[in-house]
Order: C-alpha cells, then structure tokens, then sequence
C-alpha cells in the first residue's frame, strides 16, 4: 500500500457518478454519490435492474464510471494507471456464484489472487491454508468445490477473497444462492470478519433480514440511491413499525429518513 | 500450489481433447524430426564420402544438378594434375545398376581407380580389397552384400549376363558407400560401355595451397567451358538429391505443422471459451491482462513442449526401425543429428505459442464484468 494511500478520512468515496450504456439511453447510475467509512458494514439493497451491480462495479473499479469519479483513501481510481494491481491489493471479491475454479481444491482456489503478489508458493499454500481455517474450512482445505455444499463454496470464495489482505470486502449478493440457514450462516461469517478482523464489507442483498445484520442499508431505485438507514438496534424497531417491510421500496414514502450515516461502528 | 500446477491442471482438465492436441504436435514434430533428420543424415553421408576422400574440390559438368548426369572427359584428369597447387586428381565414374530378383533398383555403382584413397581406405570385413590386375572383381557394400546375400567368393550379375566376382565386402562410415559397389574404373567404363567417361574429378590439393582453393577453382574452370569446380561442401549442397530430399522434408513438415498449430489454436480457443467466467474472474480479483495471456500462453507451451517430447521419441523410433530394415536401410543412416532434435522442439516451442496467442489475447480482452455474466 502506497503512502498517500493511507491516512484519515473516508475509505471509499463515490461523487456524483453516473454509468450510462447504449448511447445515453440507459442510466444504470444516475448521479449517486456516497461515503464509505473505514471498518463500516454496509449493504445494498433495491429491486432488480436498480443498478446495485452498477454501483459495485463501479466502485470496485470493475468498470469506469460515464460521469462522476470514485475515489479510494482520497485517491480518484480514474488516475491510477493499473486498476488491476488497485484490485488484487486492495479489494476482495464475493459474488453470487462463487467463480470457484473446478479444478483446483479448496486451498488452491484460495492462492488464486496471490499469484499477483511475491509470496512463495510454500507461503501461499500456508496463508491459504490459514484463511480457510478462519471462515472454518480448514478441515475441507483438499476437497474440490464440487464436493462441497454451496455454504461451503462460498465460505471458501470468502477466504479468497480475503487472499491478499483487502481493505474493502466488495459482495454481489453472497447469499443469493443459499438457502436461508445457510445464508444466515455465511452472514455470520462476515459479521464476524467485520467484528473480530475490522473488516470494511459493502454487499448487495435482497433479504431484509439479512441486510438487518449490517451497520446501514442503502437503498437503491432507478439508479439512484434513495435513503441511507442506520441500523442501530434502537432504530431499526420503530423504522420497520413506520415504513413496513423495508424490502420493498415502492412502499416508502417521500419523506423517509435519510441519513448520511458518518461512523456506525457498534463499538 | 506451483504455478506449474495451475497450469497442469488446466491443461488435464479435459484429457481427451488435450490428448488429442498434443498427439497432433507430436505428428508434426515426428514429421519434421524423421523426415530433416533424415533427409540431414542424407547430406552429412554424402559430405563424408568426398571428406573421406580428402577431396579439396569436386570437378563436375557444369549444371549436371544430378551426379550420373554429369558426363566428363577421362583426358581432363591429366590437365587438371599439371595445374599448379594440385597434388593429387582422382576420377569416378558413377552409374546405377538394379537387381531386380531382389527388388532393388538404382543401387549406385562408383568406378575408382583402384590405387587411389577411397579404395584403400576402405575397412573390409569378408574378403579383400580390389587389387590391379584383378579381372571382372567388384566389392560389396556391406548393408547391399546382406540384401544381396552375397559374400567373397561368390558372382554377382551387374547386368544380364555379366558376372563379377565378388572379391571383398567393405564396411563404410557411409550409408551411401554401403549401400553400393566399388570397382576398378575401367572395368565399370568397359560394361557400361562409357570408354573415356568419368562423373567427376575429386582434386586434392597441395597443403599450402589449401587456402586458396578459389583460385584454384578459377584456373579448372578455365581449362574447358561448362567445368564446374566446387568445394565438396558446395557440391553436396548443389546435388539435385540433396535438394530434393530436403524440400520433401521441409514441405511436408511444414503441412505437419500447419495442421498441429490450427488444432491449437482450436484446443486453446474453446477452451479459453469454455472457461470465460473463470478467466473474467481472474481479471476480476486482480490478475492482469498480461497474467491471463501468459496463463494461456503456457498452457498452449506445455502442450507444445509434451506434443514434441512424445513426437522426438516417435521419430528417433522411427528412423532407427528404418535404419535396419534392408529395404530403407540402404538410404537412412538410423541416427539424428541432436541439432534436429532441438529443431523440433524449439517448433513445439513456436507452435504452442503460435497457437496459444491469438486464444490468450481474446481471453485477455474479456471485460471481466461480462465475463462473470457468461453462460
């Protein structure tokens, strides 16, 4: 990590970004702008066709924005000449459909992002090894993923992500293939990276519930974000008692709180 | 995990079509490794036989691509020996004769004086060597002598109705040399009724004139118009045999390769399609473009580099069962040269990145956010 990328302030910071397809008929993104603080536990939520993808894309430099600039620890992604190294060294990847390679057992689907780093194949299969050991699946470290459970994979795609030590935990709707026991399982997990490593997560999910474990939702509709929520346990009773089921956005009036949430962190 | 895992686990992913595409490398690498080897092992018999001579210069009719072709004057011999710088001039008379009972044909038949070097040297193994004054006397060739199942003491017809004694078998370093028969000049002048013909001159020149065996060449030129006078390097490359046998060589392993280098590219494109979201994952969690291609990239170079291993030992195989048979043995010398082993697997090398580039590229060109999304 470079020294001007450290520092105080604001992990991930989008301004006013749009992402615009198919000669400007479709805003996927239309001017959104949000802060994400270091050590917060975020998810996104919004029907489908919203453009949470968009925004994570975006903001995991996956893809550039149209309009607007995304800056990470102040630094605007679009003057770094090499997103994929910005990648590889500071971001982790979880999504829906694990991208687990076949071939490769558990243990080496985990050194997959560090063969961008200078580590020793010896230290790669013993940080591997240590990674699948904190998401609990140390005792499968040599099955391959089709002879695990999908809870399994996807706590094995967690290790990989978590690979090359990230400062941000970026999840495309991780628990989108999991039934629910096992969903409420995997988040558990990122509760406890949150928690017990200080991790920073920002995942997109459709199940209230599960968004209810985070620090804060944001809502998402038409492109644009409509209302930040706080989920301190005080809040998060009467919030539900007034908007109905926080799931469906239709149903929230004009007026809902919004609230720029500056450091939620339950400690 | 090596990163040679990575890759060898790729590469077994599918074994069928990897088998498939290595055993294409492998023809092609076996093609140009048997064929040049052989067709190199060809030139190097043909080198030795006038390097064994000590021949400086080969004096040969001007143009005459082919050796029998060549057509000279016996009464040159004498004027090339007054030049100055020359010490020795020795002529053969080449010609083919067959053997039908026993299936071969255009066995090559040399005409040499029986004092001179080639004759002398020669190692005999049955028999003896061609003495003057031995009448209607010829020596066999070892590999020939066993096709004929001939040894010393017993005839042999050269053409219908002309019985030759067969006086000693010689063992050469050359395959060509044992292959064929060896008798006094004038006596092959007389029975292909050639009085006063000779192929070629092989001239030796004095030790200090060594040096300048281009000016030499220039006077034996000058003695007679259409005279060709080449170092015996030269000659063999001129020799419309060797040509051919090594355009035969190039172009049919060049077609071998062809082939090879597109079933690559098919193996490595299908499978770069196949494994489209695994690759836009790579892309995804960081490894850049240039990772992608070199993973593809090797991968295709394994393949190469296995396809060769398999082809060399299948080559090597197939020369040295080519090299003992009678029929084949007389023309192939059952080794290759190590040159034309690492020939062929620096092509392996050229085929699987060839193969391998255009599939590395597409896959490195993938946007990772499509990618993920692909079916």
């Amino acid at each position: 990590m470079s020294d001007t990328m450290t520092g105080e302030g604001p992990l991930l910071r989008a301004e006013n970004v749009s992402r615009i397809y198919q000669d400007g008929q479709v805003r996927a993104l239309d001017n959104v702008s949000m802060v994400i603080q270091p050590g917060e536990y975020a998810a996104i939520m919004g029907p489908s066709g919203s453009g949470k993808s968009t925004l994570l894309n975006v903001l995991g430099a996956l893809d550039r924005p149209s309009e607007g600039e995304v800056y990470f620890k102040g630094q605007p992604l679009s003057k770094m000449n090499d997103l994929d190294r910005f990648r590889s060294q500071h971001l982790g990847f979880v999504f829906q459909s694990f991208h687990l390679l076949p071939v490769l057992s558990a243990v080496e689907n985990v050194q997959i992002p560090m063969f961008e780093t200078r580590l020793s194949a010896a230290k790669r299969a013993q940080r591997a090894l240590e990674l699948l050991e904190l998401v609990g699946m140390g005792h499968r470290a040599n099955h391959q993923p089709k002879q695990l459970s999908v809870g399994e994979r996807q706590r094995v795609a967690i290790a990989r992500s978590l690979a090359n030590q990230p400062s941000l935990l970026l999840a495309d709707e991780p628990t989108g293939n999991l039934d629910s026991k096992t969903a409420a399982e995997v988040f558990e997990l990122f509760d406890q990276l949150h928690t017990q490593q200080g991790m920073t997560i920002l995942l997109i999910t459709h199940d209230p519930n599960l968004a209810a474990c985070t620090q804060r939702v944001i809502r998402m509709k038409d492109g644009k974000i409509v209302s930040e929520e706080s989920n301190d346990p005080e809040d998060l009773a009467t919030d539900r008692a007034r908007h109905g089921d926080p799931a469906d956005d239709s149903k929230h009036p004009p007026g809902a709180r919004r609230v720029t949430v500056r450091r939620a962190n339950k400690q | 995990m090596h990163y040679l895992t990575l890759i060898l686990k790729n590469v077994a992913r599918r074994p069928a079509r990897s088998i498939l595409t290595i055993s294409g490398i492998a023809v092609a690498v076996m093609a140009v490794v048997a064929l040049v080897g052989i067709a190199g092992g060809f030139e190097r018999s043909y080198l030795s036989l006038y390097k064994n001579r000590g021949a400086d210069l080969m004096v040969v009719r001007a143009g005459s691509t082919q050796q029998v072709s060549s057509v000279l004057d016996a009464r040159l011999g004498s004027r090339i020996a007054g030049l100055p710088g020359v010490e020795e001039v020795s002529p053969t008379l080449v010609d083919v004769v067959s053997f039908e009972e026993k299936d071969l044909v255009g066995v090559v038949i040399q005409g040499l004086p029986v004092e001179s070097r080639t004759v002398q040297n020669l190692a005999i193994v049955d028999g003896r060597r061609l003495r003057t004054g031995d009448v209607r006397a010829v020596m066999v060739g070892g590999v020939l002598a066993k096709s004929l199942e001939k040894k010393a003491g017993d005839t042999v017809e050269l053409l219908e109705g002309e019985s030759f004694d067969v006086v000693g078998v010689y063992e050469s370093q050359n395959v060509f040399e044992n292959g064929s028969l060896i008798l006094a000049i004038e006596d092959l002048q007389a029975l292909m009724m050639r009085e006063g013909d000779v192929t070629m001159f092989t001239v030796i020149a004095r030790q200090k004139d060594r040096g300048s065996l281009e000016g030499l060449a220039r006077q034996i030129k000058a003695l007679e118009q259409g005279l060709e006078a080449l170092p015996a390097r030269e000659y063999v490359d001129s020799t419309v045999e060797i040509r051919m046998a090594r355009a035969v060589a190039w172009s049919t392993s060049s077609i071998a390769l062809l082939i090879g280098t597109i079933g690559m590219i098919n193996t490595m494109l299908t499978s770069v399609f196949e494994r489209t979201r695994e690759l836009a994952l790579l892309r995804a969690i960081g490894w850049r473009k240039r990772s992608v291609v070199q993973l593809v990239l090797v991968e295709s170079m394994v393949m190469g580099i296995l396809g060769a291993l398999v082809g060399t030992l299948a080559a090597v195989g197939l020369t040295r069962l080519l090299g003992s048979l009678p029929a084949s043995g007389r023309l192939i010398s059952g080794d290759i040269a190590g040159t034309v082993i690492l020939q062929g697997v620096a092509i392996a090398i050229v085929v699987g990145l060839a193969g391998g580039i255009y599939p590395a590229y597409r896959a490195a060109g993938l946007m990772p956010t499509e990618g993920l999304r692909h079916e």
